[in-house]
């Protein structure tokens, strides 16, 4: 028999610390300024360690080790240009993906297949296809996943789609989604030197979209516009947002609208039930044909009253009433910290978080098939069953895009 | 964003502001820009266009560009979209004479395809290591579940060299969603089975064990 063990207080969680056995390990991969907000959030959780990080570049792999070594007090996180020596370390639960667009699903499913729960900015996806890979693989490991669409947990918005559900606007008839300007850029950037893969690995930057020659300003965030790397004519940017909170309020979850027509920058769908959701134009600061201030502001309608939201956290509707008991305190919509933490309490409960991978599914999708509709500049129907056109070659080819070599799934 | 550069955007139809790609998106227009001296990035859009509106007269250019170092994958965005059988043999057709990243490519979009008929030679690349793609021919044979596929899949399952076994695994749990989507319960449960008995790692195991993602979305 051995002698007593004496252990320390901290690993039984006492002290005001979590147990080791009680935390979920985190790394993550492609950090740039939202990725360093989602990280602060994640850093603030008691019962998350953060240990690694993976970037293509040097200098922001260099600043998150020191965020989180400053943070912790220690030199311990580790830092590496290659993902999968983040994906092979049995002792990470989770991994926080905030590339750019092009490697989030691909990020996601190569986490999903190393087991890892995933929690990626979005948009997570780049095509329709890409959405339902994302979701099977996600589905299919048993993973849990939340996408970056952190407005399902702040609490105007919450309160406006409880609003929808609750039937005191009503029959819901409309649902209004605001959108950037619809736009594709398919120049190349002057070609420049590339630099040294160990400060910036430019093939590693591509990764599963196309090839073109370099120019620094793609690596310092300047990629948002270009069609090869910005996704659905930027359509995604903020509908992942807010046609995510239409597909919610209009408790459509499980389905996608069954009909898209564009008419300019304005773009007109109708789910299955009837119900129309209206994709149109708010200026970046949220200016426009909107009664609320702030980015991303979303419009519930129903035949008794409607209700408006944005990201400056105000509410209007009509009738006032419609807003008793309405949120006290004004959340900015771009604040993750609850969103991570419903993250981060599912991956110890296993239950599915708000965001999670299906509901991700359908709100890309919708996305995907409003953008199309744009660029093909005519009526298209889709079967929100087998997600696919009806009768439609032209839009369904645009469903999905090759990976560039070696880059597979 | 300068003057010079948005009047080339203009002059090229490289930038799109407004609805209606289709009438851009004109086969022979693209075909004429590849049989051209264009540079690469009008032959890359040109690629991208044939994607939506490319037809069999697309494919013999597309296959030609297979082996460019550049060219090949946006020569697969067409090829993976055109759904003429003579893609998909312009795609098997290449696999012999490519190597690296371009055979990886084209074995990726076999697999997109759901090519049976490359089922045979992506087996071929399962058993020649040298060749460096054994681990996206697994992965392509699962999307393509084809009964020679399995056959495959199972093989290396149970008896295949360590490296693949886990790929092995990965793509028997994708072939067994397909499956079990198509109605054949039998096939996927079958493969399960295997997973869940094979020397992967537990949470691979413990996925084989779970109700396919199909029912799950």
């Amino acid at each position: 028999m051995g002698g007593p063990v004496i252990v320390p207080a901290s690993v039984l969680g006492r002290n005001g610390k979590t147990a080791p056995s009680n935390r979920v390990v985190v790394g993550a991969i492609g950090i740039g300024p939202r990725g360093r907000q989602d990280l602060n959030c994640f850093l603030r959780q008691p019962d998350v360690q953060f240990v690694a990080v993976a970037d293509a570049q040097a200098a922001r792999r260099e600043t998150v080790r020191r965020m989180a070594n400053r943070h912790y007090g220690n030199e311990d996180c580790h830092k590496t240009r290659d993902m999968f020596e983040i994906l092979a370390r049995d002792d990470i639960d989770a991994v926080l993906i905030a590339t750019g667009d092009r490697w989030h699903t691909l990020g996601t499913v190569l986490a999903a297949k190393a087991g890892k729960d995933v929690y990626s900015e979005k948009p997570c996806s780049m095509t329709i296809c890409e959405s339902q890979e994302l979701a099977d693989t996600v589905n299919r490991y048993g993973r849990i996943f939340q996408a970056g669409t952190q407005r399902r947990n702040v609490d105007n918005f919450q309160f406006a789609a409880h609003l929808a559900h609750s039937g005191k606007l009503g029959r819901l008839h409309t649902v209004h989604a605001s959108i950037l300007r619809l736009h594709e850029d398919h120049n190349w950037l002057p070609a420049q030197p590339e630099p040294n893969p160990e400060e910036i690995d430019w093939d590693l930057w591509l990764g599963p979209a196309p090839w073109r020659p370099y120019n620094k300003s793609y690596v310092q965030g300047r990629w948002r516009g270009y069609y090869d790397f910005n996704p659905g004519a930027t359509l995604p940017e903020w509908g992942a947002h807010t046609i995510d909170l239409c597909q919610w309020a209009a408790k459509a979850d499980h389905t996608t609208p069954v009909e898209f027509e564009a008419d300019g920058q304005t773009i007109h769908a109708k789910y299955p039930n009837g119900v129309k959701l209206v994709m149109r134009k708010a200026g970046f600061k949220g200016e426009g044909d909107w009664n609320v201030p702030g980015t991303c502001p979303v419009r519930f309608e129903g035949d008794a009253g409607w209700v408006e939201t944005a990201d400056h956290g105000k509410l209007a509707a009509h009738p006032a009433s419609l807003l008793e008991g309405k949120p006290k305190k004004e959340m900015a919509g771009t604040d993750p910290i609850k969103h991570v933490r419903d993250f981060v309490d599912c991956v110890k409960s296993r239950r599915q978080p708000a965001a999670n991978a299906s509901v991700t599914r359908r709100a890309h999708i919708a996305c995907y098939a409003a953008a199309i509709s744009w660029k093909l500049g005519r009526k298209v129907h889709f079967d929100p069953v087998k997600e696919m056109f009806i009768d439609d070659d032209e839009a369904n080819r645009m469903r999905s895009r090759a990976r560039r070599a070696p880059w597979h799934a | 964003m300068n003057l010079k550069r948005s009047l080339l955007s203009g002059l090229l139809g490289l930038s799109i502001t407004g609805a209606g790609i289709a009438a851009e998106a004109d086969e022979q227009a693209a075909l004429k820009v590849l049989a051209s001296e264009a540079g690469l990035h009008e032959k890359a859009r040109a690629c991208q266009k044939l994607m939506v509106t490319g037809g069999p007269d697309a494919v013999p250019a597309m296959a030609a560009l297979l082996s460019h170092e550049h060219l090949s994958d946006y020569a697969r965005w067409a090829l993976e979209a055109i759904e003429d059988p003579a893609a998909g043999e312009a795609l098997r057709s290449a696999l012999p004479k490519l190597k690296g990243r371009q055979l990886i490519g084209v074995v990726n979009s076999l697999g997109v395809r759901r090519d049976a008929k490359a089922a045979t030679q992506l087996i071929a690349l399962v058993r020649a290591p040298d060749r460096g793609a054994a681990e996206p021919a697994l992965a392509a044979l699962g999307l393509i579940a084809s009964p020679e596929a399995l056959k495959t899949i199972h093989a290396v399952l149970a008896n295949g060299p360590d490296p693949l076994r886990v790929p092995a695994a990965h793509a028997a749990l994708a072939a067994a969603d397909h499956l079990a989507g198509q109605g054949d319960r039998a096939a996927a449960k079958k493969l399960r089975a295997a997973v869940a008995g094979a020397s992967v790692p537990d949470y691979i195991r413990t996925a084989a064990k779970q109700p396919a993602a199909a029912s799950a979305n």
